[in-house]
């Protein structure tokens, strides 16, 4: 059993089951066969004070730590009397293995969370085996968290990751990669495409990735016997994501719309899949012990084969663009070109952590952006009367066939507050993780620095206090009255906030407003006989439990 | 595990990078088989130092920050940095200041601006106005400096650094203080 209470320990508990699991499950996943220690990041100095054992020793944490260089010296007098960790609220370690193990816990565990904040408050303590977890469910603590981060946050241990890269001789990428390697990194590669002026110029390509979704839509729904219902839209939005994703990233495209898929697409689409299906297992490889590995070897396998098959992708892709390149280059041609032809030829990058880059970037954009369509096209197939509305400002500032292009989206403030209210009902990473990086007071509590943080987004997402009548669907809560009204929205970031916030957000957010823009001058989406209501599980992100089935029918 | 052949020709393109001409403007769109380039890149590092024109004093546009703890710090920049461009360039010693780089990914360039200044400045995006949403301590003239480039009318303007995040951090000073 003592190995199932180490798979136990995940980051603001995502999913150990699932078929589709995602990068995001290893960013929660970590230390899971080790007391907390610290990261490597270059910032921090040796401590001796683990959380773990800070939360042993309680008090006398409190008095400890004002050695080391940044720490804090809380003056009780002034700040109030600062709690320590050990007298946090949170779940017995006994129950918590029971609710997720015997009731399937994984699947909710977005409800678990809420559960949790109604029953401990808005800052609670779990114990995952080994592994402690301070778990903030308010968005005031998550916003202080969050601002007091430092040069290069950690999310969570990515420890079995690197192990796979030192395996292989390959670079991190951003996802994994920590300190001042990932800070380089970063640098560089949100200077092309995380300003949203950087991103507009993709509208093209977008646009035609677009027309190739509306054909592909005429053409399942013409198979359905009402000729308008395509049934598992995330099947459609997931080729649409992918091809998106690699119209901006590799320059080129996949041909995944198409109605004969190209024979190394197919290949890469299911090698994908296997990836995430894997994941279930090859969560247990970061679990896994490594004396352990000999008896169980095939999580850590597998988890070996996924990654294989994930950069062999990408590497075929950057080593085309170098070859094509060169040809260019060698036949005088001049050289024009995207991101990666910009990564290639700057060198600002080593070869490796291109190839590493691309990988993650991929595996990050292609599943969050998927489900966010479906999502969304599921909300708007429920709300008529908002879609209405949606339409109506397209006709109205737009016009019924008007391509749009980035440029346009401003005069579309609706378009946004779907994305908005649809990544707040359904936040596809429900929750994030922190490692506090010096010592930090939430909410009375001292939070010794290296503590792993869970930040509940769905909680904080769903909370009356935050957002009135939280259950609805109401994208007209993010208009803005004028340019001077701000709407206070740290309940819901679903992309995170600050320096190492999605890198993808931009990129994703014109891939949907564009794709939402283009469906419904098209269509009007409705809900369809076959249309069952789908509720949300965790499968690492947040993802819709049954198949999301509408009709889009003719725009007259 | 690099291929040896990739690793060859990358070596190659960068040893010729410099004849290298990149277009401004995004390419013919893309087709399948990789062929052809989506958007423009701005080849903005290889060429941006040579073409950094010398500007006499009398362009410059003078700015006064008011930092924190209530100093006032007095840089200058031309027409066209932005704020965060002129902290940067002066090396002004303002905590966190301009974490994201501009990318509109953290709101810790934040700035408060004097009313008749404001009321002119360029129209904010919904972008920014999504992460000014975000920033601590905001006020009805606010802006985020990233964002704000100079132009001469701005000459002698003061802005203000909003006050430290109520974290760690201030219980910190305060403990300095005690
Ligand atoms: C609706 C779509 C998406 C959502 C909701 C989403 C959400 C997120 C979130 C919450 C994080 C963690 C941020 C943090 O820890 O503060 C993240 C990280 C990341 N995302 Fe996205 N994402 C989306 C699309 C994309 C796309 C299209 C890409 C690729 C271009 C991408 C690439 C990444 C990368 C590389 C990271 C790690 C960044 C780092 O650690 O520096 N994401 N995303
Ligand atoms: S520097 Fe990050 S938003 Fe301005």
């Amino acid at each position: 059993m003592s190995f199932f209470t180490r798979v136990l320990t995940m980051k603001c508990k995502q999913a150990l089951e699932s078929e589709r699991t995602y990068f995001y499950h290893a960013i929660f996943v970590s230390r899971f066969h080790q007391l907390p220690k610290l990261s490597s990041s270059q910032s921090l100095e040796v401590q001796n004070n683990s959380p773990a054992a800070a939360e042993n020793k309680g008090e006398e944490m409190v008095a400890d730590s004002g050695r080391a260089g940044e720490l804090l010296k809380p003056t009780p007098h002034q700040l109030g009397r600062v709690k320590s960790l050990q007298e946090m609220p949170g779940p017995n370690t006994l129950y918590n293995l029971y609710e997720f193990f015997w009731k399937d816990g994984f699947g909710r565990i977005h409800e678990i969370q809420q559960k949790h904040t109604q029953e401990y408050g808005k800052i609670f303590k779990s114990h995952f085996g080994p592994q402690f977890v301070v778990s903030i469910a308010d968005r005031e603590m998550v916003a202080q968290v969050l601002r007091a981060e430092g040069r290069a946050p950690q999310r969570a241990n990515m420890e079995s990751w690197q192990e796979y890269r030192d395996l292989r001789g390959r670079a991190m990428g951003l996802i994994s990669a920590e300190g001042e390697q990932w800070l380089k990194m970063r640098s560089v590669l949100r200077q092309k495409i995380l300003k949203p002026k950087d991103v507009a110029v993709y509208s093209k390509g977008v646009n035609e990735v677009i027309t190739d979704l509306i054909k592909r839509i005429h053409t399942l729904r013409s198979q359905e016997d009402d000729g308008e219902t395509v049934t598992n839209v995330n099947n459609l939005f997931f080729k649409y994501s992918m091809e998106g994703v690699a119209t901006i990233l590799y320059e080129c495209r996949l041909g995944c719309l198409e109605n004969n898929v190209p024979q190394q697409t197919v290949e890469y689409i299911e090698a994908l899949e296997l990836m995430f299906s894997m994941f279930k297992t090859t969560m247990y490889a970061g679990a896994i012990p490594k004396w352990l590995r000999p008896l169980i070897p095939k999580p850590w396998r597998e988890f070996c084969r996924s990654w294989d098959g994930l950069f062999k992708f990408s590497q075929i892709h950057v080593d085309n663009k170098l070859k094509a390149i060169q040809s260019q280059l060698d036949q005088g041609e001049v050289v024009n070109g995207g991101l990666l032809t910009y990564l290639l030829v700057s060198k600002e990058l080593t070869l490796e952590e291109i190839y590493a880059n691309m990988t993650e970037m991929l595996l990050a954009g292609v599943d969050t952006t998927s489900f966010t369509l479906s999502w969304a096209t599921y909300l708007l197939a429920k709300h008529p009367e908002v879609q209405q509305r949606v339409y109506e400002e397209i006709v109205n500032k737009l016009g019924k066939d008007q391509v749009p292009v980035a440029h346009d989206v401003p005069k579309l403030p609706l378009i946004r507050a779907v994305l908005k209210e649809t990544l707040r009902l359904y936040p596809v990473l429900p929750g994030n993780g922190r490692v506090t990086q010096k010592d930090l007071i939430i909410g009375g509590y001292l939070i010794p620095k290296g503590t792993q943080l869970a930040l509940c987004h769905y909680t904080t997402s769903y909370s009356e206090e935050n957002f009135s009548m939280a259950n609805e669907f109401r994208p007209e809560r993010w208009l803005r009255k004028d340019n001077l009204d701000r709407v206070d929205n740290f309940g819901s970031i679903p992309f995170g906030y600050g320096i190492r916030s999605c890198i993808g957000k931009r990129i994703a957010e014109l891939e949907i407003h564009l794709a939402l823009i283009q469906l419904l001058q098209n269509f009007e989406i409705k809900i369809s006989s076959k249309t069952e209501p789908v509720n949300a599980k965790t499968h690492g992100l947040l993802t819709p439990g049954n198949s999301i089935n509408v009709r889009f029918s003719d725009r007259k | 595990m690099a291929a040896p052949g990739p690793a060859r020709l990358l070596r190659a393109a960068a040893a010729s990078s410099r004849r290298w001409l990149f277009s401004a403007s995004p390419a013919a769109g893309t087709r399948p088989g990789c062929g052809s380039a989506a958007a423009a890149v701005r080849a903005a590092r290889l060429f941006s130092l040579s073409a950094r024109a010398v500007l006499s004093s009398e362009d410059k546009i003078t700015v006064h920050f008011i930092n924190r703890d209530g100093d006032k710090l007095t840089a200058k920049g031309k027409p066209g940095d932005s704020l965060l461009d002129v902290v940067v360039d002066n090396n002004l010693d303002i905590d966190g200041f301009g974490a994201c780089e501009g990318t509109l990914a953290c709101s810790t360039c934040h700035l408060i601006f004097e009313d008749h200044i404001f009321e002119k400045l360029d129209a904010i995006t919904d972008e920014e106005m999504d992460m000014l949403d975000l920033a601590y301590g905001l006020t009805e003239t606010s802006r985020l400096g990233c964002q704000i480039c100079l132009k001469k009318s701005m000459d002698d303007m003061t802005v203000r650094v909003p006050e430290a995040v109520a974290d760690a951090r201030q219980s910190v000073d305060m403990s300095k203080n005690s």
